[in-house]
């Protein structure tokens, strides 16, 4: 089972070494050496994290050192543009440091460290075991000598180029990545610019517009409108996600192909210039190869494999007292730890929400919906519950506590017979909280 | 004397029963203008697909510029044929919608990148600097086979053959177009192969050979 869901995980891994031996050609073993070294270390030191500090913490420091290396992507990309456009700017000064062996293993050292963890982070929380992770390493050192193999057989004139390489082994990563909901980056960064766009949109209105003028008509809210729609966060995302290599594409499209005016003779001259024009085509392949693997990242980010645990809400009705009660026992076992979802309807006004024991031993009620986004509600997957319209995750330690894309709590008592919560209380919070954003957010008038 | 240029053991070349070149041992000099003439049917259009990589000889060995043709691939054919040979036949073979310069433009394409002025130039060196924009039904057939000669010279081929180039010319154009290989020749140094039936044409050359049945019977030196 965790096998198969390491395959795709390996498969870059496979993909990662290949791209390095190609871009550092010359220096095939000190790279396929250090490669599986660096894994290794990966590995064990993601191990060791996860061990010493369980939960999100971890999960975050992997993640943060994978959007970090996103950005390094960034940098390179826009310095490659810059470099192979400035006609005056000939001497690219880490050259140097790029040819060096040192450079070399220091950069496939770094991207195998990654790659180790993000794997690492794959194996269930407990079940990592000493042996799984030799496994892992194993795995690891045969698909480097397999690259080693398939190396060979690429065509010669397939070259890389330094910005390419890092092209390549960012997306792979990223597509590693992508695969636990806990590191991937497409979602929260999609995410992010939405409520950019939100905010920045918000600060527009209460500065300068007046919302109900006469001259601002309906189709222009309808414009507005799209602004808060999920479309921005997902382009934004889109862009920014996809920029970088889009840039290396276009620097490898502006190289100033090499001076042949000095060239008698006209055949000879055409025959350079054709040869560099080829080169410079086949400097395209990676590059697009890593703009597609960016996109499988992004489409398994928006659509991840991970299964939810989403119960249908089960329609409840209050006592004559006005108390919502739900059985700990009975047709439901509430202390199982997931997420039991329940529905409440009166006169005209519902609330829909869930109650859950969190891994403290705590019972929580909350509304399945946070006060920011619309009312998608909520499922629940390795550890966290994940807000469907806006792919929050949020460990289950911290449901039950207020603010962001958190479940609204409901105050409640527990007591033998099950959890009492005050219907009218119930209605009232949905009302307030909920209600009260989805129409801020479906238009605004 | 130069080293040659081509150089055959043995090349022959039949189609089924029929042996259109029989075993023929033959050296050519780098620079040399060598006539080829025989009566119709004697294998000298046979000959010099062979020598130009367009056909591949059943049997014997074939060096051209220090390379075995016997050797190549088809993809090494097709390079040979376009770094190094340029052709001119009877029939002009441009390509009917195309202009002068666009015709001579497909050739450099086809070997690297087309270059308009280096195009041009060449075909004001054929003296055909003002039909740049015709298209070949536009043109006398002498000025056709000028164009067939720009786009064998686009490419600064080693060897250039010609198999009866001027045999649908009148005698005006012939000694034009002859003029002007000549011409070419001398600043370019490409060796020339020049099938004929023209007695005439062949005193161009530096050496005559005969052909009869796919047999080299007689060879013949020019005065130079
Ligand atoms: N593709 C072919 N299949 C069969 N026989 C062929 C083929 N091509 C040429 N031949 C034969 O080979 C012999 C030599 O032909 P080739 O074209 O070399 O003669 P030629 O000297 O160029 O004649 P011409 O002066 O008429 O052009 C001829 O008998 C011809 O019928
Ligand atoms: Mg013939």
């Amino acid at each position: 089972m965790v096998a198969v869901k390491l395959i795709p995980l390996l498969f870059s891994w496979f993909g990662i070494v290949l791209v390095l031996l190609r871009g550092f050609s010359g220096r095939r073993v000190p790279v396929a050496a250090t490669g599986v070294v660096g894994f290794a270390l990966g590995v064990v030191g993601a191990f060791a994290l996860l061990r010493s500090y369980p939960g999100e913490l971890s999960f975050g420091i992997v993640r943060g050192v994978v959007a970090g290396v996103f950005l390094l992507l960034w940098g390179t990309a826009v310095a490659a543009l810059y470099r192979n456009t400035m006609r005056e700017f000939h001497v690219f000064q880490g050259e140097k440091l790029v040819n060096a062996s040192f450079y070399a293993v220091i950069f496939t050292c770094t991207t195998s460290i990654i790659a180790g963890a993000v794997c690492t982070c794959r194996l269930p929380v407990t079940g990592g075991t000493i042996l799984a992770l030799l496994l892992l390493v194993l795995a690891a050192g045969i698909l480097v000598l397999a690259a080693l193999a398939a190396e060979k057989m690429l065509p010669a004139s397939l070259t890389v180029s330094q910005p390419a390489l890092m092209a390549a082994v960012v997306a792979l990563l990223l597509f590693s990545a992508s695969s636990l909901i806990r590191l991937d980056l497409f979602s929260p960064l999609s995410m992010k610019v939405m409520k950019f766009a939100h905010d920045f949109v918000h600060q527009f209105f209460e500065s300068m517009l007046i919302p109900d003028h006469l001259f601002i008509r309906t189709y222009l809210w309808g414009y507005i409108g799209l602004l808060f729609g999920n479309g921005v966060g997902f382009w934004g995302g889109m862009i920014i996600w996809f920029t970088p290599v889009v840039l290396i594409l276009l620097s490898i499209r502006f190289e100033l192909l090499p001076s042949v005016a000095h060239i008698r003779q006209g055949a000879k001259r055409r025959k350079l210039l054709a040869a560099a024009i080829r080169e410079r085509r086949i400097r395209l392949v990676i590059p697009l190869l890593a703009l597609l693997v960016f996109a499988a990242a992004a489409y398994r980010s928006s659509y991840p494999s991970v299964e939810y645990w989403d119960p249908t809400p089960v329609p409840v009705l209050a006592s004559p007292a006005g108390e919502i009660v739900i059985p700990k026992q009975g047709e439901i076992n509430l202390e199982d730890g997931k997420l039991h979802k329940y529905l409440y309807k009166q006169g005209g006004k519902e609330a829909r929400f869930f109650v859950l024991l969190n891994p403290s031993g705590e019972f929580t009620v909350d509304l399945d919906a946070c006060a920011i986004c619309k009312p998608d509600g909520y499922g629940q997957a390795e550890g966290t519950v994940i807000c469907y319209y806006c792919k929050t995750l949020i460990p289950l330690e911290t449901v039950g506590k207020p603010g962001g894309c958190n479940p609204v709590p409901v105050p409640f008592t527990v007591k033998a017979d099950g959890v009492h919560i005050d219907a009218l209380t119930m209605i009232n919070t949905w009302g307030n909280t909920v209600q009260a954003t989805a129409r801020i957010k479906e238009g605004g008038k | 004397m130069a080293p040659a240029i081509i150089e055959t053991n043995g090349l022959t070349r039949s189609y089924g029963d029929i042996c259109a070149l029989k075993p023929l041992d033959l050296q050519v000099p780098e620079g040399e203008w060598l006539s080829v003439m025989g009566h119709s049917g004697s294998g000298k259009s046979t000959f010099m697909n062979l020598v130009g990589g367009l056909d591949r000889p059943t049997a014997g060995s074939l060096k051209v510029g220090g390379e075995d043709l016997l050797m190549l691939s088809e993809d090494g054919l097709a390079r040979f044929r376009r770094e190094f040979v340029g052709i001119i036949f009877q029939q002009h073979h441009l390509v009917p919608y195309l202009t002068a310069v666009e015709n001579v433009m497909l050739a450099q394409y086809f070997h690297s990148v087309p270059d308009e002025a280096e195009a041009r130039s060449a075909l004001e060196r054929v003296g055909l600097g003002h039909r740049l924009k015709n298209r070949p039904g536009e043109l006398s057939g002498g000025e056709q086979q000028r164009v067939c000669i720009a786009r064998a010279i686009i490419n600064s081929p080693k060897l250039l053959l010609g198999d009866e180039p001027t045999g649908n010319l009148d005698h005006k154009s012939t000694v034009m177009v002859m003029e002007l290989l000549k011409e070419l020749r001398a600043e370019e140094r490409f060796t020339v192969i020049m099938v004929t039936h023209n007695q005439e044409v062949a005193t161009w050359g530096d050496r005559t050979i005969y052909l009869d049945d796919g047999v080299l019977v007689r060879e013949e030196r020019m005065r130079s």
